[in-house]
Formats: structure tokens, C-alpha cells, sequence
């Protein structure tokens, strides 16, 4: 029975990973429309920042986190201003805007690689003990509770600001309609570019928690690809969908690695995510086009 | 000296004209057989890019070889000077690469590269153009040979990837006592595919048993779910036939599950990122390689490349200075700088390197019963434990 729930709190803790990376993506999507592949460059980014603030810097980790934070919520902001504004301005298709995400995100991998930080794999110092909490025979690690708690508080804090704020009601509308909001005296701009720095906040979240939990290099940004499928598989640009669809996509791998054979992972993963795609095509939680997030 | 790098470089370009013109006999040129003839050997391999540290540690090492066979009158009395070419780490630049020094810079034989890949996509230039090769890290069996039948040109002086399996499993059976092994691999790559099959067949054949077998994929960065079940099983030993990265996030992993098994390896192991990234949880782990680096054998030319240099040797250079001498000796006995002789005298080499005792044998073109050196995590440094090899 314990190794049962100890597979349990794997995939929690590998769900919870999938969960920050993904409301990003689908933040981004509710508003925007478009699949955000730079996302994964940002929390890279992210993860850069925070690593450095705490070797070259000597930060304390708290420090450390809101530099990373804050500096991966100004990178989105940046992106968002450089890459899809004026594509925008233009009322460019939506297959040129992931064309320029793509391109932002070999960019950002790329500037990293050729950079004097190199391809080299770093290690956070460490914060958190090693030695994992025991109850009843199932390990829990420090840094996994850690991430948890942060995970849940930031998307707690998410949810606050979308529903009880009157710029949250602005995103609302936004995702509603983009041109309609605009028409009714929303501030479209500003709103995109809150979505976005709210995006890259989360990712610098993610980034830095990532690193501390694995390591750092150029292809963090590759990992995204499981959320961005999580957020599919939820329901794209609904954040709870986001976050219940990262929970179970985490939780499905490590049962079919526990109890089946780690080589089915990624295809019963995957076989069971074209079946709710084809059942449900939006998602778990995704609701009509005219009605989401 | 410029004089005859002006006429050499004349010599190449008319050989090149001429060749271009359609003119089949380059040799002809009158150039070239006034001048003492210069013999070139190509090398290829990663100069840029992420490989570039091995494929930099490669040429310097020929070159310094090189240098010193010419200062002491060259080889059957003629200079030999190395053409080093860029592949990038990709298999179609390796191509290119090959093809060029054979057919542009005429070169008798080729050194490298060291990734498996590059090695095994030159084999129809090298046969066409009849030039042996001798890779030097390049450790999938299907360097040289494929379904069974040995690539006529292809050579190399590492051991191969099954053998470092079959390594591993008598080490860890026969010297370490142990008789429950579970394995934790990477299914998308050959070489810990490789690695694995043999581990497992030897490590049953001598009657352990393997609790656990479970497989991840290149790019993933958590493994306790197959830790985990690992776990459960109750392994005395894990074998983790993976690169450092992914050895280093799997071994902290298995220690925060409470995992104590003893941890072993293969030579994607050595790394100082290795140390940096896990060092307590690697601790008293065991890694097969290719040589022991304190080994009294590889001194000197360890300490004479950091006198040229100021730089570390790399894995690679110590194999490439194997390959260099492979290659002397099969031109000394072939007594001549015919490609096709060359080849045949690399058939039957056997040489004492620095990385052990070299037998090629005729049926694989691969360097049999080569010693591999087991080593050992103590204190977080590499620790050699002693030479080993599979019957």
C-alpha cells in the first residue's frame, strides 16, 4: 500500500510541475488565441536568473525568487512588445504568431548556448534539506511540499486577480472577445500586457522551482512540451482545466510506470489524451470557443 | 618551409585543377614527385559545437604525435602531417568531410571521429574510396560491423558497448558479491540499449537475477515513479547505463527515496558536472571506463599535452594517441603507405597502448579482450579499482 501512495505523491509532484508551466500557456491562449511556444524560453530564463542571483550574487532564495520572478514577467512582456505586437497591429493569421513564438524560443535557447553561460548543466545550491519527511514508509521530499505550497499559493493569487479585480474583469471580457472589449473601453493593450507579464511571472516560478528540483541548462523550455499538452488535455485557456489537467497527466505517467511498464508511459499518456480530445474536444474542463476561460 | 608550402599548396591546387579537368592520374603531376613528399592521415571529428571539447583534445593530440614522429625522421623516412576537418557532430558533415580527404587531400588513412554516429555513416565513402578509418570513441557495435558482416575499412581502438555491459555485470557479480541487480535505461538510445542487453545476459548467465528492469526517454528529468518500483524490488545493485545528466538526477532521486543500493555505470559516467551535480548520492558508485587516468602507463603523454597545451586531456585524447599508434605500426609492417596495404596490416594489429593491449581481430575490426578499468566514487573524486576485462 505504501508504494502505492508513494507513486501517488510522485505524480502529484511531477503534476504540479506540469500545472505552473501550463496555466502560462493557457493565460496566454485565453487571451491571445495562439499557442505561446516561447513560454518554455522564459521559464529557462527564469531559471538562469534565479540560478545566478544565488551563486554569482549569493542572494538568499526568497531574493532569488522574486528576481526570477520579475525578470522572466518583464521577458514575457518584452516578447510580447518585440515579437507579437506588431503582428498584431497587423491583424497578422495566428499560424505567423506561433511561427514567431517558435522563433523566440531557438532564439532564447540559442543566445544561452552561444552566450559565456555555455550548454553546461548547472546545480542550484542546495535550499532545502535532502532528507525527505517518512510517513508510513512514503518519502516526501522538502523541496516537493516547498513546491507545492508556492505552486498553490501563486495559482490562488491568479485566480483572485482574474475574478475580484477590476483588471481581472478586464481579462474576462478580453478573453471573451479581444475586439469587443476594446470597443467597450477596455484597454486591450494594457491588458495583453499584464497577461503576459503575469505569464512570465509564473514562469519564472516555475523556472527557478525547476531548477532547484532538477538542474539548469539550455533545453528547459523542451519540458513544456508535457504542460502544453496538460493544458490540452484540461482544456485550453481554462486555468483549472490547466491545473487539473497537469495533475492527472502527472499522475496517469507515474501509475502507468509503477504499476504497468515504464515504456507504455508516454503511450498510454498520450493514447488517452487523443481519446478525450475525441470524446471531448476541448478538454476536460475546456468549455464552448464563445464561452471559455 | 614556405617554399614548400607555396609549392604544396600549388601541388593541391593543380592536383585539384587537374581532377576537376577530368584527368584521372593526379600522381602525375610534376609538382609533387620532386618534392619530398609529404604524407598526409585525415582526421575528423567536433571541433565546433557541444562535442567541440573532444574533437579540439582529438587533433591536438595527433598533431603533438605527429611533431614528434617527424623530429625523430619521420615514418619509412617520410614526413606525415594530419588534415583535420570540422563535422560538427553531424553525420552528414562527416561525410563530406571523409570525402574531401580522400579524394582532395589524398590522404592514406582517416583518425576519428569519436561519436558513433558520424562513424557509422562514412563506411560507403571509406569503401568506395578504399582509406581505412580508425575511430576512436565510437562505441555502437555497428561502427564495424552490421547484420553480421565486418565493413572492410572501418576500425577502432575502444571496446564496444556490449562489452562494457558484460564488464559491468561480471565486476558487479564476481568482484562485488552482488546477486539481485535491477536496471533503470534510457529505451531511445543505442548505447544504453546496448549496454543493458549485455548486462543483463551476463549478469543472469552467471546466475544473478535482475529484479527490475525499467526505461525512461532522452529529455526526461524525473524517475522516481521507476525508482520507486526499483525500490520495491529490492536491488542490491542499480546499473545506469546513461549519460551524466540523467546519472545525476536519477541517483539523487533513488537517494531521496531512501534507495541505498550501490550505483553502477558505464563511460558516459565521467564528468566533473557528474560530481557537481550529485556528489553524495553517487558516493561508492562504480563506473566502467576505458582507462584509469592515474594509470603509471598515461603519465607521460598526460604531462606532455599539458605542457604543450596548458589544457586537461580529455577521454578522447588518450584513445586518439592509441589510434595514432595503431596506425604507425600498421604502416611499419605494411612498409608502405598504400591505403588498401595499410588496411590489411590494421587487420591483424596488435599494439600495446596506452590504453591497454590492442588485438584487432580480422572477424570484428574491433580491439578484443581490451582491459576495461572499473572505478570507484570515494570521497568524491574517481578512484581506479583495477583492470578487468569479460571472458
Amino acid at each position: 500500500m505504501s508504494a502505492f501512495f508513494q507513486q501517488l505523491i510522485n505524480g502529484l509532484s511531477i503534476g504540479s510541475v506540469y500545472a505552473l508551466m501550463a496555466v502560462g500557456y493557457s493565460l496566454v491562449y485565453s487571451i491571445m488565441n495562439f499557442s505561446n511556444f516561447a513560454h518554455g524560453g522564459v521559464i529557462m530564463i527564469g531559471a538562469y536568473i534565479g540560478f545566478f542571483s544565488m551563486t554569482a550574487f549569493k542572494l538568499p532564495f526568497t531574493a532569488a525568487f522574486c528576481f526570477a520572478a520579475f525578470g522572466a514577467g518583464i521577458l514575457a512582456v518584452a516578447i510580447e512588445r518585440i515579437a507579437y505586437s506588431p503582428l498584431r497591429k497587423r491583424n497578422a493569421p495566428f499560424l505567423y504568431f506561433i511561427i514567431s513564438a517558435m522563433g523566440v524560443s531557438i532564439f532564447l535557447e540559442n543566445i544561452i548556448i552561444a552566450s559565456p553561460i555555455g550548454p553546461t548543466f548547472r546545480t542550484y545550491p542546495r535550499v532545502f534539506s535532502a532528507a525527505p519527511f517518512n510517513i508510513g514508509g512514503v518519502n516526501i521530499g522538502r523541496l516537493d511540499v516547498t513546491m507545492f505550497l508556492i505552486s498553490a499559493i501563486s495559482l490562488a493569487v491568479l485566480v483572485f486577480i482574474i475574478e475580484k479585480t477590476r483588471t481581472g474583469m478586464g481579462i474576462r471580457a478580453s478573453a471573451y472577445s479581444l475586439r469587443a472589449s476594446a470597443l467597450m473601453g477596455v484597454n486591450t493593450d494594457r491588458i495583453i500586457l499584464i497577461v503576459f507579464g503575469m505569464g512570465g511571472f509564473l514562469a519564472g516560478i516555475a523556472g527557478i522551482l525547476f531548477g532547484m528540483k532538477y538542474t539548469v541548462y539550455p533545453q528547459i523550455g523542451n519540458i513544456t512540451i508535457k504542460s502544453f499538452i496538460a493544458a490540452v488535455f484540461g482544456g485550453l485557456g481554462s486555468l483549472p482545466g490547466a491545473v487539473i489537467g497537469s495533475v492527472l497527466l502527472g499522475i496517469i505517467e507515474t501509475f502507468t510506470s509503477g504499476y504497468l511498464s515504464s515504456q507504455f508511459r508516454d503511450l498510454i499518456a498520450f493514447v488517452l489524451l487523443i481519446f478525450i480530445l475525441v470524446v471531448r474536444p476541448k478538454g476536460l474542463m475546456g468549455k464552448i470557443t464563445e464561452d471559455k476561460a | 618551409m614556405s617554399k614548400r608550402v607555396v609549392l604544396l599548396a600549388l601541388a593541391t591546387l593543380l592536383t585539384l585543377s587537374l581532377t576537376l579537368a577530368g584527368c584521372s592520374k593526379p600522381a602525375d603531376t610534376p609538382a609533387e614527385s620532386k618534392e619530398p613528399e609529404v604524407v598526409k592521415v585525415g582526421w575528423i571529428g567536433s571541433l565546433t559545437g557541444d562535442q567541440a571539447v573532444w574533437g579540439t583534445c582529438e587533433l591536438n593530440t595527433v598533431k603533438m604525435l605527429f611533431e614528434d614522429i617527424n623530429k625523430n625522421g619521420g615514418l619509412l623516412g617520410k614526413q606525415i602531417e594530419v588534415v583535420g576537418y570540422d563535422t560538427r557532430g553531424d553525420a552528414t558533415e562527416a561525410v563530406n568531410a571523409v570525402k574531401r580527404l580522400t579524394s582532395q587531400d589524398k590522404v592514406v588513412a582517416v583518425i576519428g571521429p569519436n561519436a558513433s554516429g558520424q562513424a557509422i555513416s562514412i563506411s560507403a565513402v571509406l569503401e568506395e574510396m578504399k582509406v581505412p578509418d580508425i575511430a576512436t570513441v565510437a562505441t555502437n557495435p555497428k561502427v564495424t560491423v552490421v547484420d553480421g558482416k565486418t565493413k572492410p575499412f572501418n576500425f577502432r581502438v575502444c571496446f564496444i558497448d556490449p562489452y562494457q555491459g558484460a564488464v559491468a555485470a561480471g565486476y558487479a557479480y564476481d568482484v562485488l558479491g552482488f546477486k539481485k541487480a535491477a536496471i533503470l535505461y534510457d529505451v531511445a538510445d543505442d548505447y544504453s540499449q546496448g549496454l543493458t542487453e549485455f548486462f543483463e545476459k551476463y549478469f543472469v548467465e552467471k546466475g544473478g537475477e535482475i529484479v527490475a528492469k525499467e526505461a525512461f526517454k532522452f529529455g526526461d528529468v524525473d524517475f522516481r515513479p521507476q525508482l520507486s518500483k526499483i525500490k520495491n524490488a529490492g536491488p542490491e545493485v542499480i546499473f545506469m547505463p546513461y549519460f551524466f545528466k540523467e546519472v545525476a538526477l536519477s541517483a539523487n532521486q533513488a537517494r531521496e527515496l531512501g534507495i541505498n543500493a550501490v550505483l553502477m555505470g558505464g563511460d558516459g559516467w565521467p564528468s566533473e558536472v557528474l560530481l557537481e551535480m550529485a556528489k553524495d548520492a553517487i558516493e561508492g558508485s562504480y563506473f566502467v571506463n576505458h582507462l584509469d587516468f592515474d594509470d603509471p602507463d598515461v603519465q607521460e603523454f598526460k604531462a606532455a599535452y599539458k605542457a604543450k597545451y596548458n589544457l586537461p586531456v580529455e577521454l578522447n585524447g588518450y584513445l586518439a594517441y592509441d589510434a595514432v599508434q595503431l596506425l604507425v605500426d600498421a604502416i611499419k609492417r605494411a612498409n608502405s603507405f598504400d591505403p588498401v596495404a595499410i588496411r590489411d596490416a590494421l587487420e591483424t594489429a596488435q599494439v600495446k597502448g596506452i590504453t591497454g593491449q590492442i588485438n584487432i581481430s580480422k572477424d570484428t575490426h574491433n580491439p578484443e579482450g581490451k582491459d576495461a578499468a572499473i572505478i570507484k566514487i570515494v570521497d568524491g573524486q574517481y578512484v581506479f579499482q583495477q583492470k578487468y576485462s569479460a571472458k
